[in-house]
C-alpha cells in the first residue's frame, strides 16, 4: 500500500528527471506521460483497495489516505495524464517553431514533472501543516510555468499569481494556527494535532470561537487558489498566460487541490459547529463567484480567459453545492469536480491546438474552425457542451443533482437562481465559441502572415471554402482586413506521434465524459459514496 | 502541554519581542525609502529570531534553537542582504512613488487594523494554557499590517517586502505554540519561503528588465 502512494508522487517526476538530464521535448515529454500513466494505475489501484480497507494511516498522520483523497488523487492523476500527453505535442510544436528554446522547454517539463508531484503529495497527506507547506510549494512549482513564456505580461500573470496566492495561502496558515489553537485542550502528542483524523474524530473537544476563525480564514486562503471571488483575480491572468497544457493543470488539478483543502476543514467545522455557519460561508462566496465568472464571460473576447472564468464560476458550484450538504450535495460536489475537471482539461488542451494554429488567443481572430480543422473544432464544440452542462454529459448529471440538492436543503429561491445563472453562462460561452466554429476561414493572404510568424508551419494550408473561389477570396479577404482574422496554419505538429499526442487527450477526455453522463460506473458510485460518509 | 504564565520572564520577554514586530512593521508601512523597507523586515526578523531564542531557552528544545538560528541567517541577514544587493542596489531603487494612498492615511489604516485584531482575538478565544497568550493578537496585527502594506504599495519589491512581513507575523504566532508545533512542518514553511522569495527575485528583476519600472501600477495589460 505505502509503495502505490509513493508511486503516485514519484509517477510524474519521470519527466522532471528526464528533463533534467538533458532530453529533448519529445523524449522528456513520453517520460512524462508514461509516469503520469503509472501514477494514474497506482491510484485506481488505491482507489479499488479503499473500498474494502481501512484508511491508511502512517508516520503520525503525516499520511494519510482515506477515499477522499483517492478520489481527488484519482481526478488529479488523470488530469495530470491529459496534460501530459498534450505537452508532448503542444511544447515540441513549440520547440521546433523555435518560439520557446531548448532550456525553456527543458525548464517547463522540469516544473511540470514537480507541479503534478507536489498536488499528488497533499492529497496523500493528513496533516493540516504539511497540507499547507506542499500546496504552497506547487504554487511556486506552477508560477515558474506561467511565466516560461517570459513574455512581459506572462512575467506580468506570473507575479500577479505568485504573490496573491503566496499571501492567500498564508492566510490559510493562519487558518491552520488557529485550528491548531482549538485543538490545544486535546491530549495528543503534538505531531498528532494537526493530523486531520484525530481532529476530526475528537472535534466534540475542539474550541468553537477559534475553529470559526480558523475556518473562515482556510476559505479565504485556500479560496484564493480555488479562484473563488473576490479572491480570483490572479485566475483569468495566469490562465491565458501559461502554456495550455499548463493552463489544463491549473484549471483541473491545482483548483480542486486547494477545494480539497477546504473540503477538510469543512468536515471538522461542520461536525463541531453544526451546518449553519459553513453553510452560509460557502453558499456566499460560491454564489459571488458564480456572478462574477458568468459576468466577466459575457463580454470575454480571448477563449482561454473565457475558460478561466468559466473555471471561477464551476469553483463557485462546487462551493455552492458543499453548502447545501446534505447526501445529495457533496455527491453532486464530487461528481462535479470529476466531471468539471476533465472537461476543462479537454477545453484548455483544445485552446493550445487553436492557439499553435492560429497564433492568436482572441476568439475573434479564429473562425470556421468546424470546417478548417474539423477535429480541434469538434473537440471545441463537444467540449463547450460539456462544460456548460448539457446532456448527455457528465456535467448535466452532476449539475442536476447540485440543484436538487438545493431543493432538499434550502427553499427553492437558490436552486432557482443557480439555474438561472447557468442559463446565462450557457449563452455568453456558447456565444463566443460558436463565433469560432463557425463562419469563413479566412483567405489566403492571411496565410503568409502566419506562416511568416509560425516557420514550423510547412506544407500547404488545407483547402478551406473560401480558397477555392477567387471571388469570394477576395471578399472575404477585404473582411480579414477588418476583423483581423487569421488563417490556420497547416498541422503545427512533426511526426505521427506529435500529432497523435495532440488529438488523443481530446478524445479520450470527451469519450470519459459522455461515459460519465450516461452511466456512473458502479466502482466510482461506491467510492463517491465513501467520500460523502468521509466528509458527513 | 507546558504551561507559562504571562508574568514569567518568558513569557515578558515574548510578549515584549511581539511588541517590537509590531512597531518594526508600522515602521515599515510608514516610510517611503526601498533602503528602509529593507531594513525594517531585517531587524524585525532578528527580533523574530530572538524570541525564538527564548522560546528554545525556556523549553529546552533543540528543534527551536535550530529555527532561532535559521530565522537570523536567513530571514535576518540572507534575505536583507540580497534584497539590498539584488534588487534595491542593482535596480537603483531609492524613493517608493508608488503609493496608493498617503502616508498618514495607510497608518491610521494600521491602527485600526491593530484594533480589529485584538477585537477577534479575544483572550476567551483561546483556550487555556497558551503560552504568552497576548502574543497571538500582536501576531495577527502584524499579518494584517502586511497585508495592507501589500495593497497600499503598488511597487512589486514593496509588495514582496509586504509579504515577507506576512509571513513573519505567522511565524510569531506560530511560536506562541513553542515546543508543540510540528517541527516538519516549520522547516517545510521555512523552505517555501526561501523558495518563494527565489522565484520572486527572478520574477521581479524580469519585469523590471521589461518594463523599465517594476510597479504593479504599469501592470495593466491583463485586465477585463
Amino acid at each position: 500500500m505505502i509503495a502505490l502512494v509513493i508511486v503516485v508522487v514519484a509517477g510524474p517526476l519521470a519527466g522532471s528527471v528526464a528533463a533534467a538530464s538533458g532530453a529533448r521535448a519529445r523524449v522528456a515529454g513520453w517520460a512524462g506521460a508514461a509516469g503520469a500513466a503509472v501514477a494514474l494505475a497506482c491510484s485506481v489501484g488505491l482507489l479499488s483497495s479503499q473500498l474494502h480497507h481501512a484508511p491508511l494511516l502512517a508516520w503520525d498522520g503525516y499520511l494519510y489516505v482515506d477515499s477522499l483523497s483517492c478520489f481527488f488523487l484519482f481526478t488529479v492523476a488523470a488530469v495530470t495524464l491529459l496534460a501530459a500527453v498534450g505537452s508532448v505535442a503542444y511544447l515540441s510544436a513549440e520547440e521546433d517553431a523555435g518560439r520557446l528554446t531548448g532550456f525553456q522547454v527543458r525548464l517547463y517539463f522540469i516544473f511540470f514533472g514537480l507541479f503534478a508531484a507536489l498536488m499528488l503529495g497533499a492529497l496523500e497527506t493528513g496533516n493540516l501543516g504539511l497540507l499547507f507547506v506542499l500546496i504552497e510549494a506547487s504554487t511556486l512549482a506552477s508560477a515558474a510555468l506561467v511565466g516560461l513564456e517570459a513574455r512581459a505580461s506572462a512575467l506580468e500573470a506570473a507575479w500577479k499569481y505568485v504573490i496573491i496566492s503566496s499571501f492567500g495561502v498564508t492566510i490559510a496558515l493562519a487558518g491552520t494556527l488557529f485550528l491548531f489553537y482549538s485543538a490545544s485542550g486535546l491530549h495528543l502528542p503534538p505531531d498528532l494535532r494537526l493530523a486531520w483524523p484525530y481532529l476530526f474524530s475528537h472535534s466534540r473537544a475542539l474550541a468553537p470561537d477559534s475553529l470559526r476563525l480558523a475556518f473562515l480564514l482556510a476559505v479565504v486562503g485556500y479560496g484564493t487558489k480555488v479562484g473563488l471571488a473576490p479572491m480570483h483575480t490572479w485566475l483569468p491572468d495566469a490562465h491565458a498566460e501559461a502554456p495550455s497544457p499548463a493552463s489544463a493543470m491549473l484549471s483541473a488539478a491545482l483548483l480542486n487541490t486547494g477545494m480539497y483543502a477546504i473540503m477538510r476543514f469543512l468536515a471538522i467545522t461542520r461536525a463541531r459547529l453544526g451546518a449553519d455557519f459553513p453553510r452560509n460561508v460557502l453558499l456566499t462566496f460560491g454564489f459571488l463567484s458564480i456572478v462574477i465568472g458568468v459576468l466577466f464571460m459575457i463580454r470575454q473576447g480571448n477563449f482561454k480567459r473565457l475558460f478561466a472564468y468559466s473555471s471561477v464560476e464551476h469553483m463557485g458550484i462546487i462551493a455552492v453545492a458543499l453548502g447545501f450538504g446534505g447526501v445529495l450535495g457533496l455527491y453532486g460536489a464530487l461528481l462535479q469536480t470529476l466531471n468539471h475537471a476533465i472537461a476543462k482539461a479537454v477545453l484548455f488542451l483544445t485552446s493550445g491546438d487553436v492557439a499553435l494554429r492560429y497564433r492568436t488567443r482572441e476568439a475573434a481572430g479564429v473562425t470556421g474552425l468546424l470546417a478548417a480543422v474539423p477535429l480541434t473544432g469538434g473537440a471545441l464544440l463537444l467540449g463547450s457542451f460539456a462544460v456548460l452542462g448539457s446532456p448527455p454529459f457528465g456535467l448535466f448529471l452532476s449539475e442536476l443533482t447540485i440543484v436538487r440538492a438545493g431543493f432538499a436543503a434550502s427553499g427553492p429561491a437558490l436552486p432557482l437562481l443557480l439555474l438561472a445563472l447557468l442559463a446565462v453562462a450557457f449563452v455568453a460561452f456558447a456565444r463566443t465559441t460558436t463565433g469560432m466554429l463557425t463562419g469563413q476561414v479566412a483567405a489566403a493572404p492571411a496565410v503568409v502572415a502566419a506562416a511568416a510568424v509560425s516557420p514550423g508551419a510547412t506544407g500547404p494550408a488545407p483547402p478551406g471554402p473560401a480558397a477555392t473561389s477567387t471571388v469570394l477570396a477576395e471578399r472575404v479577404t477585404a473582411s480579414t482586413a477588418a476583423t483581423d482574422t487569421v488563417r490556420p496554419s497547416a498541422s503545427p505538429y512533426r511526426g505521427r506521434w506529435t500529432a497523435l499526442a495532440a488529438t488523443a487527450p481530446l478524445v479520450v477526455g470527451l469519450a470519459a465524459l459522455l461515459v460519465l453522463g450516461l452511466w456512473i460506473p458502479a466502482g466510482l458510485d461506491a467510492v463517491i459514496r465513501h467520500c460523502v460518509a468521509v466528509l458527513s | 502541554m507546558q504551561s507559562l504564565s504571562a508574568t514569567s520572564a518568558t513569557g515578558v520577554l515574548l510578549d515584549l519581542s511581539g511588541v517590537l514586530i509590531l512597531l518594526l512593521a508600522f515602521a515599515c508601512l510608514g516610510s517611503k525609502l526601498f533602503n528602509r523597507y529593507v531594513a525594517y523586515y531585517g531587524a524585525q526578523s532578528v527580533v523574530l529570531s530572538f524570541a525564538a531564542g527564548v522560546a528554545a531557552y525556556a523549553f529546552h528544545s533543540i528543534e527551536l534553537w535550530i529555527l532561532a538560528v535559521a530565522t537570523l541567517a536567513i530571514k535576518g541577514i540572507g534575505i536583507p542582504v540580497s534584497a539590498r544587493r539584488l534588487l534595491v542596489q542593482r535596480l537603483d531603487l531609492k524613493r517608493d512613488a508608488a503609493l496608493s494612498t498617503g502616508l498618514s492615511t495607510s497608518l491610521i489604516a494600521g491602527g485600526a487594523l491593530t484594533a480589529f485584531a485584538y477585537l477577534v482575538t479575544r483572550p476567551e478565544l483561546l483556550p487555556h494554557g497558551v503560552v504568552a497568550a497576548a502574543v497571538v493578537p500582536l501576531s495577527t496585527a502584524v499579518i494584517l499590517l502586511g497585508g495592507l502594506a501589500m495593497v497600499v504599495r503598488r511597487h512589486t519589491v514593496a509588495q514582496l517586502i509586504g509579504w515577507l512581513i506576512v509571513e513573519n507575523g505567522v511565524f510569531l504566532g506560530a511560536i506562541t505554540l513553542v515546543a508543540t508545533f510540528p517541527f516538519i512542518v516549520e522547516a517545510g514553511i521555512f523552505l517555501d519561503l526561501v523558495a518563494g522569495v527565489l522565484i520572486m527575485l527572478v520574477f521581479v528583476s524580469g519585469l523590471t528588465r521589461r518594463l523599465a519600472s517594476a510597479s504593479a501600477a504599469d501592470l495593466k495589460e491583463l485586465q477585463g
